[in-house]
């Protein structure tokens, strides 16, 4: 399997303390990482680096460097827009545009420059199928995307993010604010998502990790403690610390 | 739909069947290899018994996965609760046919006591259980298994059968006794099997039923 993304020594640095500290770790195409660790420990603040969305924020600094297919995405000339293109995110709560269902994922489309009216229809078509989305909204896809369940407006969230063909999507406690039924629902697609794509979660809820990855890493006060199979981390993880804090021993 | 967690159920389902039909022809061919003093076929009993041990380790490894990674419920849980259990039953039943197969190999090239009837006849009973426990397995149906656990006792019978009619050859000439007591240990490994096949029908209906049967009637 290739190397999809590659995190080098990576430093972050909110003022002058360090959110993130040299974290080192690499994403295989076509794989889900999960992202463990208590509140504080710097995987939102992780994850938020993929896309470079830590950049608007002021007195903020980053050293090291993410390479995405092997080039670097800190590099002064690389095209932030293409990155956020390339590298799609799905967060907690779900945040459709107030428009129809249609548009929430056409909109993406239109501004990445494709007009053809059938070419935008098969891909808003397809990428509702692709969520499981299709058969609840295919006969009212001109209605407003505020009048879905959580769980619907969710899913199609994941679908706007898919729609513009994105390598690698980030998803920051996609399902923690749905109910049982839509949080396995996410977790499913999660799991058909990944044939296409590489996918990066950060979750709290650590059976949810089980379920979900393949690789999990713990983070603890901004620091890298483990990555691993997700296997052999909710099995025998080769660190205590990472043992203690899944059987809910400190945290 | 098919969840992810079905799928990966499916399987170790097959592969559990696969280690099922190991076990039948290992009880065939042992037995086989006795009745026709075959050495050769009960040393590839012996050699083939490793598939079953490698599959055993592979579902082991495989419910372990699934538990930790998908947290079945329910039904689910049950089944994969199950599926561990009958794993070390069908590789003991392995075993066993192992010793079957090790008997045949002492005692070939001796004149026989007696010709096999008894001993084929177990086998067969046995094969048939094992065959229908895993109908029942596929189909759902405890009732199924219920009633193949009830067939263990017919095997029971034909082992004392054996006992009495070998401890009579051992009783009429000392020289009979070494080549009785094989046929002895080959008749306690079929009683054995059966009780092996016994205990996977027990957890059949767990998996189905979610009701713990075993010592019921002890």
């Amino acid at each position: 399997m290739t190397v999809k993304l590659t995190a080098s020594n990576l430093t972050f640095y909110y003022g002058a303390t360090a959110a993130i500290k040299n974290v080192t770790l690499s994403v295989k195409s076509n794989t889900v990482l999960a992202l463990i660790g208590p509140s504080g420990c710097g995987k939102s603040t992780f994850l938020r680096c993929i896309n470079r969305m830590n950049d608007i924020i002021p007195n903020t600094r980053v050293e090291g460097d993410i390479n995405i297919d092997n080039e670097s995405i800190y590099h002064p000339r690389f095209n932030v827009t293409s990155l956020r293109r390339r590298v799609g995110m799905v967060f907690q709560k779900s945040n459709p545009f107030p428009k129809s269902i249609f548009e929430n994922i056409a909109y993406g489309l239109k501004i990445n420059g494709i007009k053809d009216k059938y070419e935008i229809e098969s891909i808003v078509e397809k990428s509702l199928k692709s969520t499981a989305l299709w058969d609840e909204v295919k006969d009212r896809l001109d209605e407003s995307a505020l009048g879905l369940s959580g769980g619907q407006q969710q899913r199609l969230c994941i679908a706007r993010t898919i729609a513009v063909q994105p390598e690698v999507i980030l998803m920051d406690e996609p399902a923690s604010a749905l109910d049982p039924i839509s949080t396995q629902k996410i977790e499913e697609l999660i799991q058909d998502l990944k044939k296409n794509y590489t996918i990066i979660i950060v979750t709290h809820n650590m059976q949810q990790a089980a379920r979900v990855s393949d690789e999990t890493a713990f983070f603890y006060l901004g620091d890298l403690i483990e990555i691993n199979s997700t296997e052999k981390i909710f099995t025998k993880p080769d660190i205590e610390m990472t043992e203690n804090y899944i059987t809910g021993k400190f945290g | 739909m098919i969840t992810h967690l079905e799928q990966e159920l499916e399987a170790i389902k097959s592969k559990m069947f696969e280690m099922a039909d190991l076990a039948i022809e290992s009880i065939a061919k042992s037995v086989r290899a006795l009745k026709d003093s075959d050495s050769h076929l009960a040393e590839q009993v012996i050699r083939d018994d490793s598939m079953l041990d490698d599959l055993e380790v592979e579902i082991d490894n495989e419910c372990i996965r699934i538990l930790v990674t998908r947290q079945p419920a329910a039904v689910h849980l049950r089944f994969v609760l199950a599926m561990l259990k009958i794993n070390t039953d069908l590789e003991r039943i392995g075993d066993l046919a192992t010793n079957i197969a090790n008997e045949a190999i002492n005692l070939h090239g001796r004149p026989t006591l007696k010709p096999l009837v008894d001993i084929p006849r177990m086998a067969d009973l046995a094969i048939t259980m094992l065959r229908d426990v895993f109908t029942a397995i596929t189909e759902r149906k405890a009732e199924k298994a219920r009633e193949i656990i009830s067939r263990d006792r017919d095997i029971d019978t034909l082992n004392m059968q054996v006992y009495r009619e070998l401890f009579t050859y051992m009783a009429e000439n000392a020289h009979n006794i070494s080549q009785a007591l094989g046929l002895i240990m080959v008749s306690k490994a079929l009683e054995r099997i059966g009780d092996h096949i016994t205990n996977i029908a027990e957890r059949a209906i767990y998996y189905i039923e979610g009701v713990d049967i075993r010592h019921a009637d002890e």
